[in-house]
Parts: structure tokens; sequence; C-alpha cells
């Protein structure tokens, strides 16, 4: 009997701490996902209500400076009605969100933690990782369609516009990353980072346009254009509730962090250097990764305070005209290394 | 959903960028083709109200309309029940009027180019402009005693004397603003999402204004150089030394220099004021005689005036006039006709909102949607202020 | 005083010319020749309209339309006030819009227009501006609309 127990222990144990499991659901997966949103969220706030001059979140958990505002205010979310409007498309009305928080955190899966630490290592997971980003703004479509609201179909109109013109230049710039380590592979990416170092400072040109575009596809300001509240409401969610309008405040901060994890893994060497007592254990690196990936979340949604947000004309010449190009530039630049590598 | 091809959108009254009113949007893609401004959400008939009620009542009535600008809104209506009672008002009030409608202008432009950076994204510039908003209110409240209402002229005069530590106080505001100006200047007016909203959007042409018959900032940032202040000067505008601020450009941004222009030079008319001012009564000797015995010490010992008795029952003699103040959003004017009785007969007040609302729908077609909250914050369009 | 000699030149027959209180009346003896004043004032420079107000005289059976004229573009001219006022009989309001002359009416006279039920002919949008739907055929500025007061709680 004991015997079984223990058995059963320590397969459960196993299983949860296998990568498979234990990367997607809780690191960097949906728990460590879930904190960061707090967080981040909360930082948001209060950066700029320190650069607004004003208190930001205060009445929650008023030891911790607001902290737990989001908390309360995802209570709020899961407790309120969900008001399913007459006019809308009942079934991809409630679906589409939930598929499109899911298909979010998809990415995550290729992503590794640490050298032997990935649930799916595979020969191309870069690819994997930017395919299953690009579902985004096709679910977001379906959400705005579904909604049967004006607003929300310019605010997914304005997305799928958006879509197209900033996924070249992402796909471009990871691209140029991948010439220059030689690999498509994330782990052996950060390996070879690890013996030539970061590759923001091999190609900066891929970096600042993968963080450009991180900035961009994210709607974060200057490009939060899908949702401009003044113009149409909240775009694609303005005829959500509830907690069904919660997931979709939360799924930009989501692929955020998704990319921001792609951005580290990429550009800022991954988890990398593993120190003592980060080599203990195969997931510990992962903290590390973790920590450049907030950095860059933390930049992002700091942007907020800063700007205004473009016009979505100019938000696609920019895309098309700079970031298109630079990108393109990247990649050349990527291949100069490489000749010169060659040849030297 | 769509008409010959064409999206109408609804924008508003409830809507996070409509202000209180509803606009209808005929939209081609993203280009505006049409644009209807549905006024009158927050009408309140304040001319018909204003025949019921006696001159003295209708002070804070029409300081409602325009509540961002209330100063300068009381200054128009007194001015013009003066001019029927022809009643001078002494000196030192003039100038504590001065001091009043600036500080309100400062108030009301500060109102604007906050409206105008949370409807073009920028939440920092919303919340500093809102603010530094509240250190004009605050020195209002010093003045009047109230925070937005003030009714701080009566018939002949003000309501009360300047307070001991206004001038110590203002001083530090006057420093204060010109410093947050540095951080104005960073975060908004040489923002490069900014200047790449704004520029080249909404021009409006100095043809078109005129012809549309557009007042205040906006007229200005189009080159047309027209200030009641320097036109008609009235309060004690004559004595003062200051420049009109005037653009060529005519588009958005033009619109919002000339607003943080004019902020700076407010700023220099009040020290100036408050340099030349004199001493003296702050009610007219007329009024002033009328206070009882008993009221009278309170008076000379707190600067604050109680009312005679006369102004409950105010006649001016049968008559009408016209007057015109330029408030922050733009001229404001009174058209008053009396028939000797405590009411007036007619009280037309023309607010700069709505004489602003043939510009605004008129400049809003052939514009992208994204350009209608820029163009609509510029104009410092206020749905009560145009309502009435 | 000049201004009111050109004016008076203008006006001419169809109308008085007075000064009140410093601004140049103009009192237009019929509706009809309005345009025709209106269009050489704007010649001489008055170009925008500050105000347009419905006064109800309906006691002596007119309605007064009053335009308050000035000019932008001519400073001279922007320190005065022209006062263009035209009488129009109370049960059958009527007078041409100015909007072809001065656009800057366009808004003003819709106003008068609901609020007095005065028809400006030739006005493009004669359409209510701030009231609701259902104040058809009732003009709350008339006298003869009176407000129903609502007692003051105790």
């Amino acid at each position: 009997m004991y015997d079984l127990i223990n058995y059963l222990w320590e397969t459960g144990l196993n299983l949860l701490f296998s990568p498979e499991i234990f990367e997607p659901l809780v690191f960097p997966g949906l728990i460590a996902a879930f904190s960061l949103l707090i967080v981040v969220i909360w930082l948001e706030r209060k950066i700029a209500a320190i650069i607004q001059m004003r208190y930001g979140p205060y009445y929650i958990s008023r030891h911790t400076e607001g902290a737990l505002q989001l908390v309360a205010d995802l209570l709020r979310f899961l407790f309120s009605e969900v008001i399913i409007p007459k006019s809308v498309d009942k079934i991809a009305y409630v679906l589409a969100p939930i598929i499109l928080f899911a298909f979010t955190f998809l990415p995550i899966v290729v992503i590794p933690v640490s050298k032997d630490f990935a649930a799916i290592d595979h020969e191309y997971s870069l690819l994997i990782a930017l395919a299953l980003m690009t579902l985004y703004s096709s679910f977001l479509l379906i959400v705005s369609w579904a909604s049967n609201n004006k607003f929300s179909f310019i605010g997914g109109l304005r997305e799928g516009f958006l879509s197209l013109s900033y996924e070249i230049p992402l796909i471009i710039s990871a691209l140029s990353a991948a010439v220059l380590f030689d690999s498509f592979n994330l782990i052996e990416i950060v390996e070879k980072q690890a013996a030539m170092g970061w590759g923001i400072f091999y190609n900066p040109l891929a970096a600042i346009v993968f963080l450009v575009v991180i900035i961009y596809s994210t709607s974060r300001y200057p490009y939060e254009i899908a949702e401009a509240e003044s113009e149409i409401v909240i775009g694609p969610f303005t005829e959500y509730t509830g907690i069904l309008f919660g997931l979709g405040m939360g799924i930009s901060y989501i692929k955020l962090y998704s990319m921001s994890l792609l951005y580290a893994v990429l550009f800022l060497g991954g988890w990398e250097p593993v120190v003592w007592p980060l080599n203990l254990h195969p997931v510990l690196p992962g903290i590390i990764l973790f920590i450049k990936a907030f950095i860059i979340v933390a930049f992002s949604v700091f942007l907020r305070a800063v700007y205004p947000r473009y016009r979505i004309d100019q938000a696609l010449r920019i895309a098309w005209w700079k970031l298109f190009t630079l990108a393109f530039l990247s990649l050349l630049f990527s291949y100069g290394i490489k000749i010169i590598e060659v040849m030297g | 959903m769509s008409e010959e091809g064409y999206m109408l959108l609804q924008i508003g009254p409830q809507h996070p960028g409509s202000g209180h009113m509803r606009m209808l949007v005929k939209l081609d893609g993203d280009v505006i083709v049409d644009f209807i401004p549905d006024v009158g959400y927050v009408h309140r008939t304040v001319e018909k109200i204003a025949e019921t009620k006696l001159y003295i009542q209708n002070i804070p009535l029409l300081e409602k309309p325009i509540l961002n600008d209330s100063g300068n809104a009381n200054l128009a209506y007194i001015i013009a029940v003066e001019k029927l009672l022809d009643v001078e008002p002494p000196p030192r009030a003039q100038y504590l009027r001065t001091i009043m409608a600036e500080l309100s202008r400062i108030a009301s432009h500060l109102y604007g180019i906050g409206i105008l950076s949370i409807l073009i994204g920028s939440s920092t510039g919303f919340m500093w402009a809102f603010g530094d908003r509240e250190i004009f209110i605050h020195l209002m409240q010093m003045m009047s005693g109230a925070r937005i209402t003030y009714s701080y002229m009566v018939p002949g005069g003000v309501r009360r004397d300047l307070p001991d530590q206004f001038r110590e106080e203002f001083r530090k505001a006057a420093r204060y603003m010109r410093r947050r100006y540095k951080d104005y200047e960073k975060i908004i007016i040489k923002n490069p999402v900014t200047r790449a909203r704004l520029e080249g959007v909404g021009v409006l042409s100095r043809e078109k204004a005129i012809e549309w018959g557009t007042v205040g900032p906006n007229l200005r940032a189009s080159g047309v150089a027209y200030d009641v202040r320097k036109v008609e000067p009235y309060a004690a505008y004559e004595d003062i030394d200051f420049e009109i601020a005037v653009r060529e450009e005519g588009d958005c941004y033009a619109r919002l220099l000339v607003r943080f222009q004019e902020i700076m030079e407010s700023l220099k008319i009040i020290e100036q004021a408050l340099e030349k001012i004199p001493n003296g009564k702050i009610l007219a000797e007329k009024y002033e005689k009328m206070i009882q015995p008993r009221a009278k010490k309170l008076v000379e010992g707190t600067g604050r005036i109680k009312f005679p008795a006369i102004y409950v029952n105010l006649k001016p003699p049968k008559g009408e006039v016209f007057s015109r103040v330029e408030s922050g959003k733009g001229e404001i004017t009174v058209y008053l006709v009396s028939n000797g009785s405590p009411k007036p007969y007619r009280l037309r007040f023309v607010t700069p909102s709505f004489r602003n609302l043939l510009t605004f729908k008129n400049l809003i077609p052939g514009h992208r949607l994204a350009d209608f909250p820029a163009i609509y914050g510029s104009l410092d369009y206020f749905p009560p202020g145009a309502d009435r | 005083m000049e201004l009111k000699e050109r004016i008076e030149t203008i006006v001419g027959s169809t109308g008085e010319v007075r000064i009140d209180r410093g601004n140049i009346v103009v009192e237009v003896k019929e509706p009809k020749k309005i345009i025709e004043i209106a269009k050489k004032l704007k010649a001489e420079g008055f170009d925008h309209v500050k105000s347009v107000s419905g006064v109800d005289y309906s006691d002596q059976g007119y309605f007064e339309i009053v335009y308050h004229v000035s000019s932008y573009s001519t400073p001279e001219l922007a320190k005065a006030i022209l006062v263009l006022k035209v009488k129009v009989p109370s049960d059958n309001p009527r007078s041409p819009s100015l909007i072809e002359i001065w656009p800057s009416v366009e808004m003003m006279e819709r106003e008068t227009y609901e609020m007095y039920g005065i028809i400006f002919e030739g006005h493009p949008e004669l359409k209510r501006l701030f009231l609701p739907e259902e104040f058809e055929g009732v003009y709350p500025l008339r006298k003869s609309f009176k407000i129903k007061e609502e007692g003051i709680m105790a």
C-alpha cells in the first residue's frame, strides 16, 4: 500500500515536473503568466501614476501600494454578469475570446527555459513559435465579427490591417536571428549565444525591429490603434462584459509576455548565464529568462505614459516603409556577418 | 449596417470620446464623408429660464453652461447688465475682474489641452493638464470662495477683495507653471507622435475661419488677429500690455500651441495686473451707499460684500445692449433686452462653442476616423457650452 | 460718425439707421430688403455674424430678428457692432435667410427657427437643433410658452 502511494507520488511529481506539463502549466506558462499579469498591470498603472503625479492603485491592499488591485478586478470580472447581446453570433461570441486566450499561450510550449527543459524541443521551434503567434489576429477578427457591432468591426479591421503589416517584419527579424546563429532551434540559438555573445550585440538592427514589432503587435502605445478608446470605444471587445471582457483585457498582455520570452531567447541570450545555484535544476535558469522577458514587458507598458497613439495609416506607413526595410536590412546584415565569419 | 456602401457610425452620447453629444459619422472605409453633430443632449434652455429670473439670479445661471470657464461667462453678463444700468465699477474692481478672467482662461485652456491629449491617447497630457488646472482653481477659490462657479462679479463691482496671501500664492503658481511648461514641451508639444497626429490635420484656412465665424484660439490659430480684449477692451485690459497669440497654420497643432502661448501670456497679464492694481473700493459707490450700516463694518473688515437689498429688484431702464468678452474658448456675446421690469425681457447668450459648432461640422468631413477626436479636441468644443 | 454715414448711404430708404449705446442699429423696414442690405454690408467688410436672436413682441404683433454683425478681416470695423434688425409678423413669421451672404448664421438661424418658429426662407437645413423630436409645433422661447414651475419642496 505504502509502496503504491509512494509510487503514485513519485510518478505524479515526475509528471508535474516533466517539461511537457510543467512548462505550459506552471512556468513559464499559465501560473507564471498570471502572476506576471498581476505584477505588470500593477506596474503599468503605478508607473503611469507616478509620471502623472497621482497615486494609482491605492485602496485595495494599501500596505502593498495597491498591488492586489488586479486580483480585485479579476474577481469583479468573474462575478459580474456576462451579458450576451441578442444580435451576436452566440457560439463564436463566447468561444472566440476563450480560444484566442488559449492560443496566445501556445507559443510558450516551444520556448525552452533551459538546455534540457522544453515542452517541445523541435528542430524548427522558432518557426512554430512564430506561426502560433500569427494565429492571434485571425481569432481577434472572429471576436470582432461575432460581436456584430460597428466599433468592434472597425477594431477588428484595424487589427487585420496591422497584423498584415507587422507579421512580415516580425518574421524577417526573427529569421535574421536564425541566420545569425545558423539554427531554427531555440535551444541551439541560446547555446550559440552563450558561446558567441548576445544576439542584440551582433545584430542590433534586428533586435530593434523585433522590439518595435512587439510594441506594435500587442497594442501598446503609441500603436494602441485597434482598441483606441477615444475613437472606437475598446475595439473588438466593445460588446463584451464580465469575465469574457476580462480575458480580452488580459490577452494582449499574455501576447506581450510570450513575445518578450521569444525576444529574450533570440536576442538577450535566453537563460544565460547559468550560475550557481541556477544549475541545480533544469527549471531554474528559466528565472533569468523570465527576468529578461519581464524587463521587455515593463518597458513596453511604460510607453503608455509617454506617447499618444498613431493614426492607423501612419502606423501602416511605419510598418511598411521603416520596419519592413529595416528588417530586410537586418537580414542582409546577418548574412554579412555570416560571410565575414566564413571568410575570416 | 451600411447604406450605399457607407457605414453610419453613431458616436455618443455614451462614448468615451464624444462628450455630451451625439455625432453621426458617415464613413467610407476609414474616411469620413459626412458628419452631423446632433447637439442638444445637455440643452437646458438657459435663455428661457433667464427670462423668468431676476437680473441677479441670472449670474449663477449663465455661468453653468460654460462651467470650465465660468469667470468669463460671468463677466460677459455683468458687462451687459452694467451697460444697461450705466454703472462703472471702480478701478480696483476692474483689475480684480481682469485677474479673475485670466485665471479662468488659464483653467479653461488647461482643460482643453487635457481633453485634446486624452483624445489622441496621451494620458499623461490629460492628467498633467487637469492636475495643473487645480492650481488655478485654487487661486480662484481664494478670490471668490468657490471652486468652479465663482459668481465673483456683480453689477458695479466684485464680491470680494483680494486676499492677503493671494500675491504670494500666485507668484508660486506662475513659477510652477513656467517650469511645467518645459515638461509639457517634452511630453506633448514636441512629442513626435503628437506632432504626427496634429500637424496638417484639420486645417482651417483664414478665409473659412472668417466665413464660418470661428472664435477664440481656433480663429487666432488660423491667422486672424482678433481678440476682444484688444478690439474692445473691457475690465482693465486697456492698461495692460500683452500680446495676442496668432499663428498662420490653422491646423490642430497650431491651435494647441496658441492655447499654450495664451496660458503664458495670461500669467504675464495677471502679474501686471497685480502690480498695477490700485487701492480703493471694489463696489461702485452707487451700490456701496446702500449697504446697511451694520453690514458695512463687516465689509470693511473682511473685504466681502454683503449685498444691498437693491440687487434683489434691480430694475434697469428700458433698452437693449450687446456685450462681448474674450473667454478661453472664444468670444462670448450677450444681447440683453430690458423692458424696465426686474427680469430680462430677452437674454441672448451666444457661447463660443456654439459658434464653433459650424466650424466643427464643416471641418470633419474628408478626414480619417482617427482624426475626428483630434479635431474635436483641438477645437476645445464643450457640448454643454454649445447647448446652453 | 463716418461709419454711420457710410451705412446710411448703403441702407438708403430701405431702413433706418441710428446709434444706440455705441452700436449702429439698422432697422430694416421690409424683410425682403434685408438680403440686399446684407450683401452691401458684406461688400463693405462686415464678414461674420456674432449672434442671431429672435425677440418676441407678439403683444405688438411682431417678432424681431436681430443680427449682430461685425468684421474679423477689417480691424476698424471689428471695433463696431452692427445691429441689423428686421420685424416679421407674429402670425406668419417669415424672413429670408442670410446664409448665402454670411454662412456663419447657419446654426443660429436654425436655433431661432426652433425657438421662435421663424421660417428663414432659403435656409438649406431648417431643422430642429437642440430640442427633442416631440417638441413639434411648440416654440419655447415665445412668450406664449410658459414654463411650468415646480413648487419648492420643503
